[in-house]
């Protein structure tokens, strides 16, 4: 506590972010410190989990002290201890997990441990101060592609997900045949910018008539394929028409989705999260079809779509106050359900 | 005063132990395989209970700091440091495979060794290990140890000629340790045999072969003792190797596709 306010320490490593923050009431950020590793990982062409796990560990410490001292706050004020347990790469997370007991242990302070979804989640509760539940979400990130509907705080009830690659995952496997590098989903969606949507005729998975469930794995094949029989044909590639024209393919399932979930349950808004949740023409293409039904679209801003500790320390605080707490033998989940 | 809380987590068990100032030592450990994460904070808390003591009454937070189990190193080595920040005490690094040797170190002695040899598995015939003497202070009662073979990786193979070399100029008894028994016992017996020498080696039992937190707290006392401590930042794993990528980055052979794309 430090004036009359209940103060939240949020911890998140589950991937290639060392981060820390300090929350107020669950809503105000006092501090929210994150030390991206994407540098170190880009000359891999990819997040290479031993050596997260090692950063993780060099970091986390100083990542925690810089969050105390930037929030004007001391470790005695501060009333609970959130942490990222899963989803995610376990070697990151347990760097976070340890930390986090090792704190409550020694300073006798409550510990909730938070699923990372949710956390995307509840980075909205910092970003618009009055959203309340309940409200439709749509979570996509690196390895998501959910859509949830979100009746209370602690309650998220997946109604969609990916069925193999997450959309995260597609622009990744796409930015780096083409050239564009790691990590993916931004170099994907500027190179879109410059680029013809309908250049390539990339196929819409639709699925099964009203399923909520995606598929982007075929799509990949597909642009995989169109680029070997390009290059065997001696053509050369517009590298900004693929990014747009397999952007497109994805984010015009994802937002026509969303929008009829959101429809279907009656829900008046969709709230983004997630690391895709900044892309610029998911954004553009959801807000049009959400407009057309009458619903509002939410998102963070984008320091809050991607990992931090503070989205942690908002979902904590909301779980805490329903009464969860975990205990000492809180463990790392690197496969954590919604 | 002096209360330190030690932790090893770089073998197969996790275990923590509280030793105080006089020597005495209380541990506590996990019971089951794997299960670090889970149980390190419990087995703290229970090493310090049964030391009679609070945890604000620890003085000094000790780890293993490796070889062993990456994942391991990290559980021991993230919890030692953030402890010793929240604590505001002084971290302490200690070396698995010289707690190794300590832990058999009066078996060692008491069996006529000259050498303590601990050797952890890393797989394909790789090991961690060194090799240590034992020697006696002049009052010929307190034991200790000197490095006789530095700690670091060495092929099985290799480890076994340098060692079995020694033993047939000097003489004395090798006592070997850790897990590598289990994993390379017929190699290391072949090689003692190979030279004529199979009486000079001997092999730990299972109950002292394995890494335990009550050596690992018995060394740091005594680092304790000399100021040999650490700011909780300063304190490090030793894993005693590169990660795969590293190393594939240092010898130009990551793979084409990743190349391509940076
Ligand atoms: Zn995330």
């Amino acid at each position: 506590m430090k004036n009359g306010r209940h103060l939240t320490l949020g911890i998140e490593t589950s991937c290639d972010e060392t981060a820390v923050s300090v929350v107020a009431d669950g809503r105000d950020i006092l501090s929210n410190v994150i030390s991206t590793q994407i540098s170190i990982h880009t000359q891999f062409g990819g997040v290479v989990p031993e050596i997260a796990s090692r950063r993780h560990l060099e970091n986390i410490n100083g990542v925690i002290d810089k969050a105390l001292t930037d929030a004007g706050v001391c470790i005695g004020d501060i009333d609970l201890v959130g942490v990222t347990y899963g989803p995610g790469l376990v070697g990151a997370l347990l760097i976070g997990v340890a930390a986090a007991k090792s704190i409550a242990y020694a300073c006798d302070i409550p510990l909730v441990g938070v699923n990372h979804m949710h956390g995307h989640i509840a980075a909205n509760y910092l970003e618009h101060h009055d959203l309340e539940p309940p409200f439709m979400s749509l979570v996509v990130s690196g390895g998501h592609t959910n859509i949830v509907n979100v009746p209370d705080y602690n309650r998220c009830e997946k109604i969609g997900g990916t069925r193999d690659d997450a959309a995260g995952e597609a622009f990744d496997k796409v930015a780096r045949v083409i050239g564009l590098g790691y990590p993916g989903g931004p170099k994907v969606d500027k190179a879109a910018r410059e680029g013809r949507r309908d250049a390539i005729d990339f196929k819409r998975v639709w699925l099964e008539p009203g399923s909520y469930d995606f598929s982007f794995s075929g799509l990949k094949t597909q642009a995989l394929n169109y680029l070997n029989s390009e290059r065997q044909a001696g053509r050369e590639i517009n590298v900004n028409d693929v990014a747009a024209s397999f952007q497109e393919a994805v984010v015009e399932v994802i937002a026509e989705k969303a929008v009829r979930a959101a429809a279907e349950y009656g829900q008046k808004r969709i709230v983004m999260a997630g690391g895709v949740a900044s892309n610029t023409r998911l954004r553009e293409l959801i807000s049009e079809k959400a407009a057309a039904e009458g619903i509002d679209v939410l998102r963070p801003s984008p320091v809050l779509c991607t990992d931090n500790g503070a989205m942690i320390a908002s979902a904590a605080y909301y779980a805490y106050k329903a009464g969860e707490r975990s205990g000492y033998e809180l463990d790392a989940v690197p496969a954590l359900e919604f | 005063m002096i209360n330190i809380l030690a932790l090893e987590t770089t073998g197969k068990y996790g275990s923590a132990a509280v030793i105080k100032e006089d020597g005495s030592v209380y541990c506590a450990s996990s019971e089951t395989e794997m299960n670090h994460l889970k149980d390190i904070i419990t087995i703290s808390d229970e090493a310090v209970k049964a030391a009679g003591i609070t945890k604000k009454e620890l003085t000094h937070v000790a780890a293993s700091a490796g070889p062993g189990s990456f994942t391991g190193i990290r559980i021991g080595v993230t919890t030692a440091r953030t402890l010793g920040q929240m604590l505001g005490i002084p971290c302490i690094a200690v070396s698995s495979l010289e707690a190794m040797a300590r832990r058999v170190l009066s078996d060692a002695v008491a069996a006529g060794a000259l050498y303590v040899v601990p050797v952890i598995n890393a797989r394909r015939h790789q090991t961690y290990a060194g090799a240590w003497q034992a020697v006696f202070t002049s009052d010929g009662e307190k034991q200790s140890i000197v490095s006789e073979m530095p700690e670091k990786q060495y092929m099985i193979e290799d480890l076994l000629d340098e060692l079995t070399g020694k033993v047939s100029e000097n003489g004395g008894k090798s006592f070997f340790t850790g897990d590598g028994i289990d994993a390379y016992g017929e190699i290391i017996e072949g090689a003692f045999d190979a030279k004529g020498i199979r009486g000079q080696l001997i092999l730990a039992d299972e109950g002292i072969r394995y890494q335990d937190a009550g050596s690992v707290a018995e060394i740091a006392l005594a680092k304790a003792e000399r100021g040999d401590t650490l700011t909780y930042d300063r304190l490090l794993p030793e894993y005693m190797r590169l990660s795969e990528a590293e190393q594939r980055l240092r010898d130009g052979t990551l793979s084409d596709k990743i190349k391509k794309a940076r």
